[in-house]
């Protein structure tokens, strides 16, 4: 280990309360008492990193500082992604800070240091709600929320996307609250105050988790901060002072039943932080040793008001370094860097320290993919859907894919180099307004400003405006759109910056998915339960993993009761294994639910159910059945009988409907071999009453599910396809990776019976008659035909008053469902990520003038940020695929390659490997001509693949698939040669 | 925290004879949409001595300011000789920029200003009476003296703290009144937020 106190970080002697990191590890924060203000201070970090660059005269030391808060900062925190600092201080407010893109070295007007700033940092937001000091801030994981405690008592989330809007105010804290630490999964805050309680909070709804007071009772004395932490595998939290048989502590305490046996003792006086390590450590393997499988531990630094730091690896009993006397006043901040291996620690007397330990001392640090196997093996979901950290470490195979990546990078930079003008190294303010040069405006300024004459004969200059604030990035309207910028003063040299500036804006938000990581009460737990291997691939890649990671060394630094494994983290439950004990006859397994997420579930099926009563008469009496019986029914498995050698199927019955539709979880098996899960779920609340229905099918280590928008009531499958019927009389097929085939099918009457064998799908109704059928649809009663369109290529297409818009498919002779006002897939879809900033142009066609202005798509979709990340995947992913069919039925080839496009974006971004391949697969073709394949090479006019020429640009831009590009640019190119 | 920020005033016409009118080009940055107009004033201290002699150059009223950065240029005529003591005429004294929003002054900025003869027999025999023709006028551009006040930029009736409020008190900064030379000296170095 190795220690610095770098001098010339300083705040000219006066207290440093707070220093953070940046995540890219080039650059810190201090935050502390300015001359009469409060002072923010960015550093470099190389100086600190490296002596020659200390030396190195031309590096400069400090990149800006801050002195817009009017009392000492007590916290500053970079957003995960790097591209905002927040800031709290003594004046009540929480500033937001966003570095200046286009503006060059500056110093402080009419200050006498002629320091200047290298980098510009400005305020982009104020957010002001705290009555009293503000004591720390947090940002959430995917800087979703950002949290503010303070002295006023309260809590205050704030909705990190739409700055000030305040998403909830947590209220319970008698004390000041001094200490925020966010749950690494997402499921939880904790917030530590001087009442002497430690709160945990649920982000689910906002509500008291759990109140820890006991360790705490002994607590005397003010601490002025009091900065706990969560561990980075998300098992632990440790606060700051504690009290344990009357001397000071840190107190462990488990995630898993709030548990608080054992703590860290040793420090003198009250411990002010705690801060533990981003990364999780394994042991280093020494060489000549056989690799011993070991657990993974995590570290944490605790700093207190005794001077001294700690630093703990939760695989030893005593901690790894003391070091006393550090300081000459209490320890108020701490920090690490990213790669694990660095420690910044900031004291009250003005000083900061650096200590940098080797990987011989800490151990070897897991990747990103790794830490999530650990999250995923323990919450049942990884922490990143596509996370840049991760492609990091991705090596590129071949080629192609490096010269694209690199033809990518070289465009970025051109375009970063086209907006920050000729001269890259100091981007100077728009040197070019309106085509004149600054200068040339700056002579003829008087002569060109605007000055009026008020009423009362005041003289009123209109300013000229130079410069629009480079940080729009919150407002919305920036999204996709260049900026309307005032009259007169739009600047030619501006608009490239800051088109550039909202890609960055774009680009971010593919990086943090708009869902909070909130826990999953179903999905992927009992995915997980059933027995099925986890099918993510980054699962099976690290399989060493996969055992070990599921008992994390808990800490049993000084106690050494050592609970054995992670009991199943809440939200599990158990469910019986499925299909391989399938009896030859029906038999229907009840299980009761066992964990509170899952009670929430039941509960939340109730209202429906409630409500149909209203709806339909006559169901009294079945509704009544169901009150009396207890909640079994919520959750049934069933295993259908082997009655057909090759197809399976449910049949979930229409003259007791009702109960098919409230009970839930019917399990089909599909096929024989291999065998094939197909899993029900209606009634899956989403938000504001809109309920979908989820479908899954696992099959082998594969696994999809899509959504519908309607309650499933007959589901089938075989090798090939798997196809649903839905109570609103509709059909899906799909294909065996989960992609549509066909849109939704109306049905004239209700089905009876759905078969499949390898491709083909039957279906029986009710009634045979075709005739009429949409007038006598019971779901849209009374409607009236209110258009009635015959597109350019044909097809005849009809709207009704109720919403919905059908065209009738001449092969299929089927009425085809393509609108919907209401579907609820419309409205909850989140595919603005995929818009290419080319893409409205081929929006136009039959498709979008039925679907109208009126197509709300992503109406509900900001809403829905609460609900699980898979849902809204689910969702768009089942819309996109929809107006893909709908286009292809439509015989727009336009849309149809317009929608493809956003498709093949999305599923990209999300990381769907199986429907990319099957997609690439179906525009590719078979190589070998032979007479029996009856692929078209065309679709709809356009050459399936000139498309997929097209598709395969946007595949290589997500390196994980990098061999689904390689493997079919090398088929295409081949297919050219020919 | 203050929403406009100075970020440069440029002295034109620098130096200039005593008769030509002040030019300063403010550039300014503004983080949010202001609903009122800035109010800019130049006000040339007359002596050293009182206050009474202070000269308020011209007000002008600036506006609309959008958020972002902005650029004009203030002119006002030259003090009008009569009203300046004549003894004070030759020498050191102050010329101050302001500017207030909703009538409270958040940015104080001084120059020193020497006027002095460019003839060198008048530099060394000066007349009694001062011949404003022949003087010239030389403002101190390097080193502005700037003082920022905290004030409330939010229209409602919610009061800011105490400290926060209080006017500029004239000894706590540059009183436009002060004997000049002494009035900058007296102001610290880093002249930010005297309060």
């Amino acid at each position: 280990m190795k220690l610095l106190k770098p001098s010339w970080v300083t705040h000219d002697g006066k207290p440093i309360f707070s220093v953070d990191i940046h995540p890219d590890g080039t650059k810190f924060a201090t935050g502390g008492q300015g001359e009469d203000s409060g002072k923010v201070v960015i550093w470099n970090m190389a100086p600190v990193l490296r002596e020659d660059d200390e030396k190195n005269e031309n590096i400069p030391k400090m990149l800006c500082q801050m002195d817009n808060h009017l009392a000492c900062v007590n916290c500053v925190r970079w957003s995960n992604n790097g591209l905002y600092l927040a800031s709290g201080g003594d004046d009540k407010l929480v500033m937001v800070w966003k570095k200046a893109a286009f503006i060059g070295p500056s110093t402080v007007f009419g200050s006498s240091s002629k320091l200047a700033n290298v980098e510009q940092w400005r305020c982009v937001t104020i957010l002001r709600n705290h009555t009293g000091d503000v004591m720390d801030v947090a940002w959430s994981p995917h800087d979703v929320w950002l949290a503010s405690c303070s002295v006023d008592n309260t809590i205050v989330i704030w909705n990190a996307r739409k700055f000030p809007e305040i998403v909830t105010t947590l209220k319970g804290h008698t004390g000041l609250v001094k200490g925020l630490t966010w749950d690494p999964v997402g499921k939880y805050i904790a917030s530590q105050a001087d009442d002497h309680s430690l709160k945990v909070w649920r982000t689910m709804d906002w509500q008291l988790e759990t109140n820890i007071t006991k360790p705490f009772n002994e607590c005397g004395g003010t601490t002025h901060v009091l900065r706990l932490s969560w561990s980075p595998d998300g098992q632990y939290v440790v606060s700051a002072h504690a009290m344990n048989n009357s001397g000071p502590t840190a107190q462990i305490i488990e995630r898993d039943g709030w548990k608080t046996n054992m703590d860290f003792v040793g420090h003198r006086k009250a411990v002010t932080v705690v801060k533990f390590n981003p990364k999780i450590f394994k042991k280093k393997q020494r060489n000549g040793n056989a690799p011993r499988p070991s657990c993974p531990y995590c570290c944490c630094a605790v700093g207190s008001k005794d001077r001294s730091l700690s630093v703990w690896l939760t695989s030893l009993k005593r901690p790894l370094v003391v070091i006393h006397d550090l300081f000459d006043k209490s320890i108020m901040d701490i920090t690490w860097t990213l790669n694990g291996l660095g420690v910044l620690v900031c004291s009250m007397d003005g000083t900061v320290a650096f200590l940098d330990f080797s990987q011989d001392e800490l151990g070897d640090p897991l990747n990103e993919e790794e830490k999530n196997t650990i999250h995923q093996n323990i919450y049942g979901k990884s922490l990143a859907v596509t996370m840049e950290t991760q492609l990091s470490t991705t090596v590129i195979e071949n080629p192609e894919m490096l010269k694209y990546q690199q033809e990518r990078q070289a465009a970025q930079s051109a375009i970063i180099a086209q907006a920050t003008g000729p001269d890259n190294q100091t981007p100077k303010l728009a040197n070019v307004v309106n085509g004149e040069s600054l200068e040339d405006i700056r002579k003829n300024l008087l002569k060109k400003q605007v000055e009026t004459r008020t009423a009362d004969g005041r003289r009123r200059i209109t300013p000229l405006c130079i410069a629009q604030l480079d940080t729009g990035d919150f407002s919305p309207a920036l999204f996709n759109s260049v900026p309307i910028l005032p009259g007169s003063s739009v600047s030619t040299t501006l608009i490239p910056q800051l088109s550039s500036d909202s890609n960055t804006a774009t680009s971010l938000c593919l990086r943090a998915p708009p869902e909070p990581p909130a826990t999953s009460p179903t999905k992927n737990t009992d995915d997980k339960e059933s027995g099925n291997p986890s099918v993510n691939s980054a699962a099976l890649k690290s399989n060493l993993l996969l055992t070990s990671a599921s008992k994390i060394e808990p800490m049993k630094a000084l106690d050494s009761r050592f609970t054995e494994r992670s009991k199943p983290a809440p939200g599990m439950f158990s469910v019986c294994v499925r299909g391989k004990e399938a009896s030859g006859h029906k038999d229907w397994k009840v299980k009761e639910d066992t964990s509170s997420d899952s009670e929430d579930k039941g509960t939340q099926r109730i209202p429906p159910l409630a409500k149909r009563k209203a709806d339909m008469d006559g169901v009294e009496v079945v509704e009544k059945r169901k009150k009396g019986r207890p909640r079994k029914d919520t959750k049934i498995m069933m295993n259908v009988p082997h009655s057909y050698p090759q197809v399976r199927a449910v049949y979930l019955g229409l003259e007791n409907e009702l109960c098919v539709r409230a009970c839930v979880r019917p399990c089909v098996q599909v096929g024989t071999d291999p065998v094939t899960y197909v899993e029900v779920e209606n009634e899956v609340s989403v938000v504001a009453g809109a309920r979908i229905s989820q479908l899954r099918c696992c099959r082998e280590k594969s696994e999809w599910d899509i959504v519908l928008p309607s309650r499933i009531v007959l589901t089938a499958g075989s090798s090939d396809v798997v196809a649903v019927a839905c109570e609103d009389r509709t059909l899906s097929v799909f294909s065996a990776s989960g992609r549509r085939l066909i849109p939704s099918i109306m049905l004239p009457a209700p089905m009876s019976a759905l078969h499949c064998s390898a491709f083909f799908v039957m279906a029986l109704t009710a009634s045979a008659t075709l005739s009429v059928w949409y007038a006598n649809d019971p779901s849209v009663p009374h409607s009236t035909v209110n258009q009635c369109v015959l597109t350019e290529q044909g097809v005849p297409v009809v709207g009704l008053s109720s919403g919905k818009t059908y065209c009738f498919s001449p092969s299929m002779e089927t009425w085809n469902l393509i609108v919907d006002k209401q579907d609820s897939l419309v409205q909850c879809a989140d595919f603005r990520n995929c818009i290419s900033s080319l893409g409205a142009l081929g929006a136009t066609g039959p498709l979008a003038i039925t679907q109208g202005r009126n197509l709300s798509a992503g109406q509900l979709a900001s809403r829905l940020s609460s609900a699980p990340h898979h849902l809204q995947q689910g969702m768009t992913l089942a819309f996109l695929e929809n107006q893909l069919c709908s286009s292809l039925l439509l015989l727009s080839a336009n849309e149809y390659r317009h929608w493809l496009l956003i498709y093949t974006r999305f599923l990209v971004s999300e990381g769907y490997e199986q429907r990319l391949r099957e997609l690439c697969k179906d525009l590719l073709g078979p190589v070998h001509k032979s007479s029996s394949t009856s692929w078209e090479p065309k679709v709809l006019g356009l050459r399936k693949r000139d498309l997929l020429m097209e598709v395969l640009p946007v595949v290589g831009q997500n390196l994980r698939f990098q061999r689904l590009f390689t493997e079919y640019q090398d088929q295409l190119e081949l297919l050219r040669l020919k | 925290m203050a929403k406009v920020q100075v970020l440069n005033v440029a002295v034109l016409d620098n130096p200039s004879p005593f008769g030509n009118p002040f030019q300063f080009e403010i550039t300014f940055e503004c983080m949010e949409d202001l609903p009122e107009d800035l109010e800019w004033k130049i006000i040339y201290v007359g002596s050293a001595e009182s206050e009474e002699y202070d000269q308020t150059l011209d007000s002008v009223l600036v506006g609309p300011v959008p958020a972002g950065r902005h650029m004009f240029v203030f002119q006002a005529d030259a003090p009008v000789p009569s009203l300046i003591p004549e003894s004070d005429a030759v020498g050191v004294t102050v010329v101050l920029i302001t500017c207030t929003y909703r009538g409270q002054e958040f940015i104080r900025i001084g120059y020193y200003v020497n006027n002095e003869y460019t003839d060198a027999e008048l530099r060394e025999n000066p007349p009694l009476k001062p011949d404003y023709g022949q003087l010239q006028r030389n403002i101190l551009a390097s080193n502005p003296r700037v003082t920022r006040f905290h004030i409330n930029w939010e229209g409602g009736s919610e009061k800011m703290e105490d400290s926060e409020n209080v006017d500029p008190a004239p000894n706590a900064m540059l009183p436009p009144a002060c004997p000049p030379g002494k009035a900058l000296g007296l102001m610290p170095d880093n002249s930010m937020d005297c309060l």
